[in-house]
């Protein structure tokens, strides 16, 4: 239930927000949808996956948005060489006090960047799987908890790259949303040889919101609104990934609850304390599409998992308002 | 089942169907089963083509050729090379026997007997326009066309059927047509995919129906609406209120092959009179002016029937001859002493009135200021129009001579000439014993042939009890005047019938004239003549006196003086008719008024008289029943185009009314998004449901070239309506109607004039009423389906068509 409180955070939810866009769309010039997915991933306690070919500003943009926020950054290398136990620490035995002593990995810090995360190999990225799931690590039978807020942006090379390990379908189910930079406008990429000429303007960068402030937007946003019809809206459509003919593998359930969370962070983004079908549509791609396997037939015709979404959202009905209009109305 | 397969069979379903609107032209139906077989086998011929696959032409050649075969085995297979081969012979067969068919159309009336060449003339066209529909909708894919040739084919059934079709022989044709096309839609809707059959009924809904229309699917829509059209074609015309053919149709045919030979063919100018009598106004048919001395007893002649088969009148084949001018021949046998004084009369035709026989008093003697093709007829004495010429619109002179024998002439007449007699007085042996009986006993103690012919009248008219009734049937077979003589009632049909039969049985020359009473008389001198005058009289032959006049029938026209027992002389022409115990006055009245005397009427009129005489100068005497009836249909007719404009001003003001408006704010907010989206699809930006209403809103602002206020009242409702359907807690929105009267001011102001008045006058989203009808009669046929009334409603449609199976086949006279 909204009250008085909770619309206030909500208004203070915006501002900060704002302030962090603005923040990041400093340094990454004219990429307005990506920076905000990027908020939306981050308010919905999720995590985001940067997918492009190399140069583009994926590692500025995850190292762009932890600078912005004023909380503990750890940034992982993914090499093939890489260990499990590089990520989440391991115990070690402290000859004095004739102990083993747990030292903590990378994992243990709010904002982790996994750069090139499909260089390593998959036993350590599912190195990975428990951190980002359940936001705890557990080595040698204990069991560590993860500092909140905690968000892995990790960055990935297309597959088809040279040294390249595709993530495993588990590992790629628990980020929340995959994004691609795509190149920058010519106008963009001219601002930004005039702002890193000199030098780099991640140097420049100062926090503009404290990780408690984070926390207290996260818990905002799970007072958002879903209406019934929006989330049968967001059901049908996961559904319709598992029924599609171009489909070898269609979303899971977490989809569903990535997609539906995200939702809320997109309206509480907007100011507003209720989800629309629209955030719905406007998020099932960047939501749904990585964790789609197109069938060999879709892959030869050059059908990529976006479009596919696409295609479900155009066939999926919306939730009709005249035919969910409360009772006692009459149907005019 | 192929589609193309599919399409050959409707179409000869179809073809069959439009055949059965010639049922009702032969007295036999075995045709058309024959016509059946030979149409399948042609159709059948014509999938194997299109298997093999021959090219469409040798498609068509080869079931021409078929066609050609089947005809020679059933109808020539005596002259045929083998019995089957056509030859030289064979076409030589099928030239004679479709010369002899078009002799059979003109020589017998409907329904003709099943000859072997009308047979053949009808299995021929079946065949032929089947091969023309199996072309257009199997060879060449194209079903809406080969509605003409079907058309064709029914309207021929249609044109000369009794009365026009009747509405049964319609059905069969419209259906056939419209599965012919329903088999082309699914033949093309088949190539995309699966052909979407609807949503599953109620019954079966199950978990596993989630999801699936509930709506009817196109399939069933479609089937709905061929049943309504059907529906309304059959319907409409009936409701509708409408002039009949009757005599003011043209019937019959003159058939001169040109110069001055050629027959008058055989028709049945009775065939419709009964309808005329019974038409619910008396429209003017014809409209003449008598020279003063011509008095108003004179019956205007169409066309005589002298041939008796026992059961009906009809006119013989005669020769037709150019019109003799300046003068017609003497008429037979008139002798000199016999008072016949000529009498000059201009005669006028309604446009309306199209007869291919003139109209004229018997005996003409000339005919003048004749337009048109007309030829003449010397048996009859009739004018009959060549090469379809008609009556309508015709205006003529015509010198008649007004024979006026006395009794004591006719009483004297000697014998008739020995061929004349011998013509005119046969009798089949069909006709039962009780006409010569009755004549007989009736005529009992009669001194000669006058007395008889008296008497026999004076049965029928005055003392045999008989009554005058148009509604009785008109009744062909052979006991019909024995009936007729049992029941004693009928109409002029019956009476004119019997007498010329019971004289006949007596030995007298008669035989039935066909034509009008005098009309009635106007104000300006001139006679009307209206269509409920259309009259039939007996003629008897008297040596000396010629065919002449008697009038049977009770309480229509004038009885002549000469057979009027108590009339000693005959009366002057000049002074005015004296009117005693019998009525003189020509009177249009199917029977007497007891109020209205005589004398009353020929001097003032009576009140229907004299609105028939007012009535007559307008074109035709209307009752107020009907004046209401156009009335009404005229208004209906014009709040017709009406009706979405007007139903679009009461939906808007429901939907903004205000306080009038539904309850609840979530209603009232849904109700203005309605008119919002519907304002704008008026404004030709149609609904979408693939959008949100942010969407929606986003789209009407961007086609509909809104801007500043209007794009911001355009967003306004749309978030009022997201925040009615999705926040937690909505708040009621206000203002929202003038929102949606802004963003219509928007729409309005960028719209093209036109644009302007179509959202006006006709707005695209009263097609919201079109499917509101359709859904509601879906329900309703759903709930009928399934509920206990619709199983009540089909044992009722089950049983209904076990009683209009048998009525369909009989339906033919």
């Amino acid at each position: 239930m909204t009250t008085y409180d909770e619309r206030a955070s909500l208004s203070d939810l915006t501002t900060t927000a704002d302030r962090v866009r603005r923040s990041v769309e400093s340094v990454i010039e004219g990429k307005p949808e990506v920076v905000r997915l990027s908020l939306t991933v981050l308010l919905a306690e999720g995590h985001l996956l940067i997918e492009d070919v190399p140069g583009v500003g994926k590692t500025m943009l995850a190292k762009a948005l932890a600078r912005s926020l004023d909380c503990s950054v750890r940034r992982i290398q993914f090499t093939p060489d890489l260990l499990p136990s590089d990520i989440t620490g391991v115990s070690v035995y402290d000859q004095q006090r004739r102990e083993f002593e747990f030292k903590p990995g990378a994992i243990f810090a709010q904002i982790v960047i996994g750069d090139e995360i499909n260089r390593a190999s998959p036993k350590t990225q599912s190195a990975l799987l428990e951190s980002m799931e359940e936001r705890q690590v557990t080595v040698d039978g204990r069991t560590y908890e993860l500092p909140g807020p905690f968000m892995v942006v990790a960055t990935q090379n297309p597959v088809e790259m040279e040294g390249t390990y595709p993530l495993p379908e588990a590992q790629r189910d628990r980020f929340m949303a995959r994004v691609s930079m795509g190149y920058p406008s010519p106008e963009a990429e001219l601002r930004m040889l005039d702002a890193h000429a000199g030098f780099s303007p991640l140097d420049d960068l100062q926090p503009v919101a404290h990780a408690h402030e984070i926390v207290k937007l996260i818990d905002a946003v799970r007072t958002v609104h879903v209406a019934d019809s929006v989330r049968r809206y967001a059901v049908d459509l996961v559904t319709a990934t598992r029924h599609h003919p171009e489909l070898r593998l269609g979303a899971s359930p977490r989809a569903t609850l990535h997609l539906v969370r995200a939702a809320k962070a997109a309206a509480a983004l907007a100011g507003r304390d209720f989800a629309l079908p629209d955030d719905v549509r406007s998020l099932a791609a960047a939501v749904l599409a990585h964790r789609l396997l197109p069938t060999a037939q879709a892959q030869l015709n050059r059908r990529t998992a976006e479009q596919i979404v696409l295609d479900i959202l155009q066939r999926t009905p919306l939730p009709d308002p005249f035919g969910q209009q409360p009772p006692g109305a009459r149907r005019l | 089942m192929n589609g193309r397969v599919r399409s050959a069979v409707c179409g000869a379903l179809a073809t069959l169907g439009a055949a059965c609107a010639m049922l009702p032209l032969v007295d036999r139906t075995s045709w058309l089963l024959q016509a059946a077989l030979l149409l399948t086998i042609q159709s059948a011929v014509g999938v194997v083509a299109r298997r093999v696959p021959l090219a469409a032409p040798l498609t068509v050649a080869l079931q021409a050729v078929t066609a050609l075969l089947l005809l020679t085995v059933v109808f020539a297979h005596e002259q045929a090379v083998g019995g089957v081969l056509p030859g030289p012979d064979v076409f030589h067969a099928f030239d004679q026997l479709l010369r002899e068919s078009l002799d059979d159309i003109g020589r017998y009336a409907i329904p003709a007997p099943a000859t072997l060449a009308l047979r053949l003339l009808l299995v021929g066209g079946v065949l032929l326009v089947g091969l023309v529909v199996d072309a257009l909708a199997a060879t060449y894919r194209s079903a809406a066309p080969a509605g003409l040739p079907l058309l064709a084919l029914y309207s021929i059934g249609a044109g000369l059927a009794k009365g026009g079709s009747d509405w049964l022989w319609f059905l069969p044709a419209a259906a056939g047509y419209l599965l012919l096309l329903l088999a082309e839609g699914h033949e093309r809707l088949s190539g995309w995919g699966r052909v979407f059959g609807g949503g599953q009924r109620p019954a079966e809904d199950g978990p596993a129906a989630i999801g699936a229309g509930r709506g009817p699917g196109p399939l069933r829509t479609g089937h709905r609406i061929g049943a309504l059209v059907l529906g309304i074609a059959v319907v409409a015309p009936a409701v509708l209120p409408s002039i009949g053919g009757g005599l003011l149709q043209p019937r019959g045919r003159g058939d001169g092959p040109g110069g001055s030979g050629g027959t008058i063919s055989a028709v049945n100018p009775l065939v419709s009179l009964q309808n005329s009598l019974n038409q619910p106004e008396n429209r003017e048919v014809l409209r003449y002016r008598v020279a003063p001395q011509g008095g108003q007893d004179l019956y205007l002649r169409i066309v005589s029937l002298d041939q008796f088969d026992g059961a009906s009148w009809r006119a013989s084949e005669r020769r037709i001859t150019n019109v003799p001018m300046p003068m017609l021949p003497a008429p037979t046998g008139l002798a000199p002493e016999v008072r016949a004084d000529p009498v000059g009369m201009s005669v006028a035709a309604a446009d309306g009135y199209a007869q291919n026989y003139l109209p004229m008093p018997y005996p003409a003697q000339s005919v003048g200021k004749l337009t048109g093709q007309w030829r003449y007829e010397p048996e009859g004495r009739t004018l009959v129009g060549d090469h379809g010429q008609t009556t309508r619109g015709l205006r003529y002179e015509v010198s008649v001579l007004r024979v006026q024998p006395t009794a004591a002439q006719l009483a004297a007449a000697p014998a008739p000439p020995e061929a004349l007699l011998r013509e005119y007085t046969k009798v089949p042996d069909n006709v039962p014993a009780v006409v010569a009986r009755t004549a007989r006993e009736v005529t009992a103690g009669a001194a000669n042939a006058y007395d008889q012919a008296v008497r026999l009248q004076d049965f029928f008219a005055m003392n045999g009890g008989f009554r005058y009734d148009t509604e009785v049937r008109s009744g062909n077979g052979h006991d019909a005047i024995a009936r007729f003589l049992e029941e004693k009632r009928g109409f002029c049909v019956h009476f004119s019938f019997s007498m010329a039969a019971m004289a006949r049985t007596l030995g007298i020359p008669a035989r039935v004239a066909v034509g009008f009473t005098p009309g009635s008389p106007q104000t300006d001198g001139s006679m009307s003549v209206g269509s409920k005058d259309a009259h039939a009289w007996p003629e008897l032959y008297f040596e000396g006196a010629g065919w002449t006049r008697f009038e049977p029938t009770p309480s229509r026209g004038t009885q002549p003086g000469y057979t009027v027992a108590q009339a000693p002389t005959v009366p002057d022409p000049g002074a005015p008719v004296p009117a005693p115990s019998r009525r003189s006055v020509p009177s249009a009245a199917p029977s007497a008024d007891p109020a209205c005397p005589p004398e009353q009427r020929k001097l003032t009129g009576c009140s229907g008289a004299v609105s028939r005489a007012s009535s007559a100068g307008t074109g035709g005497s209307t009752s107020p029943l009907t004046v209401a009836g156009f009335a009404l249909a005229a208004l209906a007719a014009l709040a017709l185009p009406l009706l979405p404009m007007l139903w679009r001003i009461r939906a808007r003001a429901r939907r903004l009314g205000g306080a009038r408006s539904p309850g609840e704010p979530a209603a009232r907010t849904l109700a203005a998004w309605r008119e919002l989206t519907d304002s704008a699809w008026d404004y030709g930006i149609p609904p979408d449901d693939s959008r949100t209403p942010r969407m929606a809103a986003d789209r009407i602002v961007a086609t509909g070239r809104l801007q500043g206020p209007a794009a911001e009242a355009a967003g306004r409702v749309a978030t009022a309506v997201e925040r009615t359907l999705y926040a937690p807690h909505p708040r009621p929105a206000e203002g929202l109607a003038g929102d949606v009267e802004l963003v219509r001011a928007g729409l309005h102001a960028s719209a093209a004039p036109g644009a302007r008045l179509r959202a006006r006058l006709a707005p695209r989203s009263a097609a919201r009423l079109v499917r509101a009808a359709g859904r509601r009669w879906s329900e309703a046929c759903d709930a009928l389906r399934s509920g206990r009334a619709g199983r009540a409603w089909r044992r009722a449609g089950a049983a209904l068509r076990g009683i209009a199976a048998p009525r369909g086949t009989g339906r033919r006279g």
